[in-house]
């Protein structure tokens, strides 16, 4: 018996990207700490390993030989469910995104839908976490964190919008094939308000500093994770690094030409600097900005994200008309 | 309903979500201490004993944003079907249309605007 090679490609596709989802989060949490480090003027993570290098693979070793405790009061099968949920669509969003040529999950129409409609899980996630653990900390970030990612996600849908009317192709092969190579040939130069809100309300979706709110440290302890221990608290932080691998990834494809590279030398190798060199920008931004508050950081979204990127999408639609 | 490799695709990749969030869950359950007892169970909120259940009614003044919110979201998925078949029209009507459409959205954040929501009053008069 032979296994039929759609699902053979499926299933190698599935450990590349578990692969893909751990190894992210470990250099991902690196990077943040020696970029946190180098900002601030101290070298970060120094003593485990040459450079500190194995120190995530350590900490997240450490987080799985502590205890898993619940709150007497809380709700169990909830509190339970909240990190599998916000961790379980993750690996699905990468099913889509392609990597390079040959390097697809697999290729459907609705890639960008696909990934807005089961991104958009992990809210209900963080809602489910901050009210079952029964703490008003918790309660707060959650409910902090609905208002945000619902403000967050419009504007984010229309410069993700402005970008398929112009391709007119919601698959994100397409709409790297329909880029070329060169910086002047990215969408990025036809849209480059649309790349701004994108980025903006990106980093508000995936609830990052400056706009953390949902867990600002020095107000609500940890927001809605506050009563999430060892791997609990492990899987919304690894669920959170992967959501910005996502997002980081989802905008070079839309905005920076994906994978296509000069003179035929398409492949991982274009696309990987460009998805690096967004989430090094949105380390840059944490380690930078002071957080803001909630009342700014909604009104941000809601008087100028939102007109802004409606006005767009009007401006880009007259504009296809035009010429 | 017609079950294609996509439908595959997505229970095949939910599950291996799945697995990848029980997988470390039971190995911390396996590794991890069992401590009881004491204050252990108690809600950390910055060390004090917690007044009362934090399940209790309280104010959000969300939920006017959550109504724009639908607006929008709702509105917004049936543009990306016209995403797709917008460049392939011919002459201005199509341009008319999305404009009405976009526009009556606008209105919504305007009327919102002027009802003095975006100052974020505690209570709502609309």
């Amino acid at each position: 018996m032979s296994i039929h090679p759609q699902l053979l490609h499926l299933i190698i596709a599935l450990i590349a990207v578990m692969a893909w989802v751990g190894l992210n989060a470990l250099v991902l949490v690196y990077f943040e700490r020696k970029g946190a480090g180098f900002i601030q003027r101290r070298p970060g993570p120094f003593e485990v390993g040459p450079q500190g290098i194995i120190q995530p693979l350590v900490d997240g070793i450490k987080l799985m030989c502590k205890q898993l405790v619940m709150p007497t009061g809380a709700d169990p099968v909830l509190f339970w469910t909240a990190p599998l949920l916000s961790m379980t669509p993750v690996l699905l969003l990468f099913l889509v995104l392609p990597y390079g040529p040959w390097l697809t999950g697999m290729q459907i129409d609705l890639g960008i839908l696909l990934i807005l409609a089961f991104a958009g899980i992990n809210v209900l996630a963080l809602l489910i976490a901050g009210w079952s653990s029964n703490n008003k900390y918790g309660l707060l970030g959650a409910a902090r964190a609905v208002a945000q990612s619902v403000a967050y996600e419009i504007p984010l849908l229309l410069a993700v919008l402005a970008v398929a009317f112009t391709t007119g192709t919601l698959d994100f092969v397409k709409i790297t094939e329909g880029q070329g190579p060169w910086p002047w040939q990215w969408n990025m130069v036809y849209q480059p308000l649309a790349f701004i809100i994108f980025i903006i309300s990106a980093v508000g979706e995936c609830n990052r500093a400056p706009f953390d709110l949902p867990e600002a440290e020095s107000e609500l302890t940890a927001g809605f994770h506050t009563e999430f221990s060892s791997m609990g608290f492990g899987l919304f932080f690894m669920a959170e690094y992967s959501y910005m691998v996502v997002v980081a990834s989802v905008a070079s494809t839309l905005f920076l030409g994906g994978y296509q590279g000069p003179f035929g030398s398409d492949g991982w190798w274009w696309y990987l600097p460009k998805v690096y060199a967004i989430l090094m920008f949105m380390i840059w931004i944490r380690w930078t900005y002071p957080r803001v508050t909630f009342v700014q950081l909604l009104n941000i979204n809601w008087k100028w994200l939102l007109p802004l990127g409606t006005v767009n999408l009007l401006a880009t639609a007259f504009f296809m008309k035009l010429f | 309903m017609v079950f294609s490799w996509l439908h595959l695709a997505i229970v095949l990749f939910l599950l291996g979500g799945l697995l990848f969030g029980v997988g470390p869950l039971l190995l911390a359950v396996l590794l991890g201490p069992q401590a009881k007892g004491g204050d252990l169970g108690m809600p950390f909120e910055c060390g004090m004993r917690p007044h009362g259940s934090s399940w209790v009614k309280w104010g959000i003044s969300y939920y006017c944003y959550a109504l724009i919110f639908l607006a929008f979201d709702v509105d917004v998925l049936y543009l990306f079907p016209v995403a797709t078949a917008y460049g392939s029209t011919e002459g201005w009507l199509p341009f008319v249309k999305v404009f009405i459409f976009l526009f009556v959205l606008g209105i919504s954040i305007v009327y919102f605007w002027a009802k003095g929501v975006f100052s974020w009053p505690r209570r709502i008069k609309l």
